[in-house]
């Protein structure tokens, strides 16, 4: 077990497996072939014996072992009922050669008397063994059965004999290989894992789906939210169109609403022209003919209805294809109007455009519905009013792979790491150490820069009227006190703080839930003791905004005076709901954990929060949130490893977890969350989460968030 | 250099001459493969976190199949599987209620491949008849009354698959060849020669627009095919035994495969090369099936110790070991979102995890 470093469990199978195949058997059990994890006694097939040695036993040979024992001891070598049953039948099958059969038993007899009991027992024991695996008992299965296909049996590999042809064939294939284009094995694998790091947050298992896997949770919803059609997509599936336009086109409701976006363009011949050559390639070959001719005929002719606008190489090639109609005709003209067409001009216009932006902002947020806010009876039907946090968090995936350039990994990064990454975390932890960062920022947030944010709205943004900025800067110091009852379901300060931040992010940004921001912002007050202007402020903004909306969700926040320090505020915000299913049980174990460390958590985890709430003037006075920056900074690197370990058994459970934050019903209009055009360069550096700006605010926002970061990281 | 002028030049081409140079190609091929390999995955994959955690359970199992299933595959709506066992039925589930909806009696035992069409309204399957047949699936009559024979082979149907169309079906074949048919017709569109021996499996490159597929086989190969042209455009070899099953990672730029030498495999299409093996000393069974995770990071792997075993793809370490079976895992299948893995074992049942 050592050597092959395997747990018990899979030691045991792996005995059980030879077992079966008559490595070795129970000495006393003759019945079972199993092995037990106890002290019972097996004894080693003779090698003779083994399977391997491929020699499929046949009738003859069984005859003579059944006949043998029917000339023994009655009492030790008496026959089961089948195995009389086949002697019969082996008796009529084999009539001519019987007496042969007979004679060999009793010579097999003879000798068998010389040799010496011990041997005797050890011999009978492993014979039997043998047919006890090659001829099993009815009912009983054998894992030496074989397929009855040809290949599968091993006696004489059959390999086809290879002619000429097949030789010419793979000179050929081995000369085209030597010429192919290589990339570097590193290379490959980077843009592997890039990928795999991009959809792992699409990867039900690997990452708890929302709200619920409905093969776990016997819940269909999931499902019905992501119908091949829908209506309206969830948040995420949107965002999965913007990784790709593969992702996009592969996707039903995808290549609908592009199909809707490119026809308000007056520009979806193109992409009906791809599908429509699509569906020709996949069509049965009667009606290949007719399509080709169809599509030419609307697409292609000149002066026909949905004419593309192809360059006039590749319609000389379709016409040489036309001449033989085929599946491929429109090949190249598809490829064309694919790769330099939708791919190059219209993919990107669609995700830059205010209609993806809507579709996201309108975007389903499932994850909702009991995970987080589970115990607010006033909990309205979440459906039209949401647009997630993980939106906002997460938001940055799909910039990243289009922007593409450097900061990639970073920004996935900072990404991750409010989800529940220990990596990252770490990462961020090396960053900066800024202890009194909390205050810094509150101090901040109420003098130089609330002036600036002023200034912005009134003066820079002329156009959106009764725009406010809302910069409450919410420190949160998370170092859990042994002492409290407090936080048996949060599971360790970190990923409880972040998940704090991002419950504030939800309760700002949906401005639905002021009033627990300002229940928040009063504690802090209060706990802190330092004048929090900006939490007022912020205070003030949600309540201002709550004019539309209810109190959504209920959270209680706890915030507990922290006993080892007097600056540092422990701020818990209890969640009644919290992950009912899996959270529960971990969670406890360890909190307990963190306990023993509260000491050595001294971390002090801020949360910059800025929130710009954009009140449009648009008809519908849509109510679009802009949640610019979360950033979450350990002060120590020690700290944060300190955490690792918390981390990366809790990750999982996190992952699920992750904040959620609902927009506003009529969001969807205009000003949505979506990536970040430009992204203000500190932010990118440090583990800011300001995924997307919105395009239109975004020169207004950048400066902002720019001086607000770099002034927090002062 | 030299000795490739001389064949060239020699005006009958024999099967040893050509054997030799095939041999000298492969040689050289080998070098320039290896020119390029500059890293390993496990030392990339380095920076990224473990995998430590799998909550995957058994959630559901699916009983009635009345001897060893032999291949199952999941209805685009996700939750349907189909599955084909050994005493020639075939079972329609509703794998989330576990419900029988439809049962096929095939005139064949050993049916080896079935598949749903992307419609979901038609299921294809083949076996020792080596016939590929298809049942339009209705509640409202019989299903065999409709069925229609597609295609046939030589030897028997291995693997079959509908590439992202109703109208056609490829299929894998004991004859070594594979086949592209024209389901309404019953007509070969293409044929797909080059393997030495049966092909096993295959499976369709990810993407919508895709138009290649890759074979595995017994000749220990491993073929990329373009459907269009019928010519094999890249080939991969490594296995030491037969190679049970082939799987494109959901990226489209790499395969893995599953092998009787008791290990996975890992080829990149780019970098053409092998560029991970899993395997493990305590693993001494064949792996009958693979299939990713749909973000590519895990790999699960139906054994013939009635295991399946995960592997964590890049860090090229088995994250868990899923018991459950009593026999053979023979086929293996994630959902089409993801959400589960399906399971079919020589024990008769097909086990759905979660």
């Amino acid at each position: 077990m050592e050597r092959l470093g395997v747990e018990e469990s899979e030691a045991l199978n792996i005995a059980n497996q030879l077992c079966q195949y008559g490595y070795f058997f129970p000495v006393s059990d003759t019945k079972n072939l199993t092995v037990r994890d106890d002290s019972s006694l097996y004894r080693f097939q003779s090698p003779y014996y083994w399977p391997w040695q491929n020699r499929p036993p046949d009738n003859v040979e069984y005859a003579i072992y059944l006949a043998k024992r029917t000339l023994r001891n009655k009492q030790r070598h008496g026959l089961e009922d089948y195995e009389l049953e086949t002697l019969g039948s082996l008796r009529k099958n084999l009539a001519n050669k019987w007496d042969f059969i007979t004679m060999q038993a009793e010579e097999q007899v003879k000798l068998a008397k010389v040799l010496k009991k011990g041997d005797k027992i050890v011999s009978d024991s492993q014979e039997r063994a043998y047919w006890r695996i090659h001829r099993p008992p009815p009912g009983m299965v054998s894992s030496l059965e074989q397929c009855p296909v040809p290949n599968r049996c091993r006696n004489g590999s059959r390999v086809r004999k290879r002619t000429i042809e097949d030789c010419k064939r793979e000179v050929e294939l081995l000369k085209n290989s030597l010429l192919r284009t290589r990339v570097k094995v590193s290379q490959a694998l980077e843009s592997m894992m890039q990928h795999v790091e991009t959809y792992a947050e699409y990867d039900p298992l690997i990452v708890n789906t929302q709200p619920s896997n409905p093969w776990v949770s016997e819940d269909l919803t999931y499902w019905q939210l992501n119908s091949p059609l829908v209506e309206i997509p969830t948040e995420k599936r949107v965002r999965r169109w913007g990784l790709s336009m593969e992702e996009l086109v592969s996707d039903p409701t995808g290549i609908q609403e592009f199909t809707n976006y490119l026809r308000k363009e007056y520009s979806h011949e193109n992409i009906r022209f791809w599908m429509a050559v699509n569906d020709l390639r996949r069509s049965s070959q009667s009606q290949i003919q007719r399509k080709v001719s169809e599509i030419f005929d609307e697409f292609l002719a000149p002066g026909a209805p949905c004419e593309i606008n192809i360059d006039g190489k590749t319609m000389e090639k379709v016409h040489q294809e036309m001449k033989s109609p085929s599946r491929f005709t429109f090949d190249a003209a598809q490829e064309h109007v694919y790769t330099l067409l939708l791919k190059k001009d219209c993919y990107p216009r669609f995700i830059r455009s205010e209609y993806y932006k809507s579709l996201l902002a309108s975007g389903i947020q499932p994850s909702q519905k009991k995970r987080f806010f589970g115990f607010g009876p006033t909990k309205k039907k979440a459906s039209t009013s949401s647009a997630p946090n993980p939106s906002l968090l997460q938001q940055q995936a799909p910039p990243t792979t289009i922007v593409g350039c450097g900061a990639l990994s970073k920004r996935r990064g900072s990404d991750r790491s409010l989800s529940g990454s220990a990596h990252e975390l770490a990462i961020s932890g090396v960053r900066d150490t800024r202890v009194p960062h909390s205050h810094s920022q509150s101090n901040l947030s109420d003098i130089p820069y609330r002036a600036e944010v002023n200034d912005e709205y009134g003066g820079t943004d002329p156009e959106s009227s009764c725009r406010i900025k809302k910069p409450p800067s919410v420190a949160v110091v998370a170092s859990v006190s042994t002492s409290e009852d407090v936080c048996p379901w949060e599971v360790t300060p970190e990923p409880h703080s972040r998940k704090n931040s991002s419950q504030m992010d939800s309760c700002s940004s949906s401005s639905d839930i002021s009033a627990v921001v300002t229940e928040v912002s009063d504690r802090f007050r209060r706990t802190c003791g330092i004048t929090q202007q900006s939490t007022l402020d912020g205070g003030q903004s949600s309540r201002k905004l709550s004019t539309v909306s209810f109190v959504e969700q209920r959270r209680a926040s706890v915030s507990v005076p922290i006993r080892h320090s007097d600056i540092r505020p422990s701020v818990s915000s209890f969640e009644e709901s919290s992950p009912a299913v899996f959270a529960a049980p971990v969670s406890l174990a360890v909190a307990s954990d963190t306990d023993n460390k509260t000491e050595e958590f001294t971390s002090t985890k801020t949360f910059k929060k800025s929130c710009s709430l954009t009140k449009t003037c648009s008809v519908t006075g849509a109510n679009a949130p802009i949640i610019s920056v979360s950033s979450v900074t350990d002060d120590t690197v020690a700290d944060s490893i300190e955490h690792k370990e918390d981390d990366e058994a809790e990750s999982s459970l996190s992952l699920p977890l992750a904040p959620l934050a609902e927009p506003d019903a009529e969001s969807a209009s205009s000003d949505t969350p979506l990536e970040t055009e430009s992204r203000p360069e500190p932010e990118a550096k440090s583990n800011d989460v300001c995924p997307w700006e919105d395009e239109e605010t975004c020169k207004v926002d950048a400066p902002f968030v720019k001086t607000y970061a770099t002034l927090g990281y002062l | 250099m030299s000795r490739d002028v001389s064949v060239k030049i020699s005006p009958v081409e024999t099967i040893e001459s050509l054997t030799k140079e095939a041999e000298h190609l492969k040689i050289k091929l080998e070098d320039e493969r290896q020119k390029l390999n500059d890293v390993t995955l496990a030392a990339v994959a380095d920076r990224l976190e473990i995998i430590n955690y799998m909550n995957v359970k058994p959630r559901r199992t699916l009983k009635g199949h009345q001897a060893k299933v032999l291949c199952s595959d999941w209805s685009p709506d996700k939750r349907h599987i189909v599955s084909s066992s050994q005493d020639g039925k075939m079972i329609i589930w509703d794998a989330f209620t576990t419900n029988k909806e439809h049962a096929v009696t095939m005139p064949t035992t050993w049916v080896m491949a079935c598949a749903y069409a992307p419609s979901g309204n038609l299921v294809a399957c083949g076996g020792l008849d080596n016939k590929v047949t298809v049942y339009p699936l209705s509640l409202d009559e019989d299903v065999t009354l409709k069925k229609k024979t597609v295609g046939t082979h030589t030897s028997y149907t291995s693997c079959c698959t509908f590439p992202n169309s109703d109208q056609q079906i490829l299929t894998g074949s004991g004859d070594s060849t594979c086949a592209l048919w024209d389901v309404e017709s019953g007509q070969l569109l293409q044929s797909f020669h080059g393997h030495a021996a049966d092909v096993m499996s295959i499976d369709l490159a990810p993407s919508e627009i895709g138009n290649t597929f890759v074979s595995g086989s017994c000749d220990k190969m491993v073929y990329l095919w373009d459907m269009r042209t019928g010519h094999c455009v890249q080939s991969f070899e490594g296995h030491e035994s037969d190679v049970n099953s082939v799987k494109f990672h959901p990226s489209g730029d790499a395969i893995a495969t599953g092998s009787d030498d008791a290990t996975c495999r890992l080829f990149d299409l780019r970098a053409d090369r092998e560029v991970a093996v899993y395997n493990k000393e305590s693993i001494i069974f064949g792996i009958n099936a693979v299939d990713f995770s749909v973000s590519g990071r895990l790999l699960f792997a139906g054994y013939n110790d009635y295991t399946v075993n995960v592997w964590d793809t890049l860090k090229c370490v088995r994250v868990c070991l899923l018991y459950g079976h009593e026999n053979r895992v023979s086929c293996l299948q994630v959902s089409p979102d993801g959400t589960a893995l399906s399971s079919g074992s020589w024990d008769c049942t097909l086990r759905v995890w979660a």
